[in-house]
């Protein structure tokens, strides 16, 4: 990930850890149950979505696997961050995430979102 | 070897036949900022009692979506006061959230359990999510299948007089 990326406005979210990675993933810890986390993230989300397609990147990994729990608003935000890249044709990039099977959530959460938009997104574990 | 205390929640022991069974109750006013703290009290209760990370992983989503449902709809009257109540019997485990909401989404919940009946948990957990892509912008509406599939628990809905209500979620434990 270039410089360009590093300079994204990473939003501050209690319980939420927020890491850019080298050369272009997103590191995710802890939990998200916020009543509305859509307030910080959208806006973060979409930053890195305009800033991959301005850089065509090929692909963004999201790293998931230390997120250890989410309520299902925050869910709702990852099956936005697929849908804003369905909607491109071609899709722009590929959206990966990595999950962990420590945690049950994300085996079914990102289970049921691959199986709805294969075109877009890649699911894998990391143990 | 000293007799088993009836109260022994160690993991993994066999309660005696005079063991109390594991129960939690809390009543509390509908506020945002207690649902973390009970979520996670459910989890510590689920793990210690009956020694499965996995059920109280379960507990956690179950506790979670039903308090989030529950504090959003709850009126605005003193007696809106939430209860939760945990209890296993046998090889069950039952999470019960009463609540005061408003009329409108006593109904709005008694016709979108209607239609989780009309479909497996899996089934319904899929459509939620193909149902969220489909409506950019509307609320994520994937709680009560979020508690059946990943909760692993079936819903049902009573309905008392002076409009309260209790969702309860029952399954194996």
């Amino acid at each position: 990930m270039n410089e360009d990326m590093v300079a994204l406005d990473v939003p501050r979210v209690d319980g939420l850890g927020i890491e850019l990675v080298l050369p272009a993933t997103i590191k995710l810890t802890g939990m998200i149950t916020r009543k509305d986390p859509s307030q910080e993230l959208t806006h973060f989300f979409r930053q890195v979505h305009t800033d991959a397609i301005a850089r065509h990147l090929s692909e963004v990994c999201v790293d998931v696997s230390g997120l250890s729990f989410v309520n299902s608003t925050a869910i709702r935000l990852f099956i936005d961050w697929a849908s804003w890249l369905r909607g491109g044709t071609p899709p722009s990039y590929k959206l990966r995430f990595l999950t962990s099977r420590r945690f049950t959530w994300q085996a079914t959460a990102f289970l049921a979102l691959q199986s709805l938009m294969k075109e877009v997104l890649v699911v894998d574990r990391m143990d | 070897m000293p007799a088993e205390e009836p109260n022994d929640v160690s993991p993994g022991t066999t309660p005696p036949k005079n063991a109390w069974k594991p129960m939690v109750f809390m009543r509390f006013r509908p506020a945002w900022a207690y649902i973390d703290g009970i979520r996670e009290f459910g989890r510590f209760f689920c793990e210690t009692t009956f020694g499965t990370p996995e059920l109280a992983q379960r507990a956690c989503v179950v506790i979670q979506e039903a308090l989030e449902n529950a504090v959003k709809y709850s009126n605005e009257s003193l007696e809106s006061e939430l209860e939760l109540l945990i209890q296993s019997d046998g090889d069950q485990i039952e999470f019960s959230v009463s609540s005061m909401p408003d009329a409108e989404h006593v109904q709005r919940l008694r016709s979108e359990l209607a239609q989780h009946r009309t479909l497996d948990p899996e089934q319904a957990y899929v459509a939620a999510f193909l149902r969220a892509s489909n409506e950019p912008g509307e609320s994520a509406r994937l709680g009560l299948a979020r508690i059946r599939y990943e909760g692993g628990v079936e819903l049902s809905l009573h309905e008392q007089e002076g409009g309260r209500v209790r969702v309860t979620a029952k399954g194996k434990l």
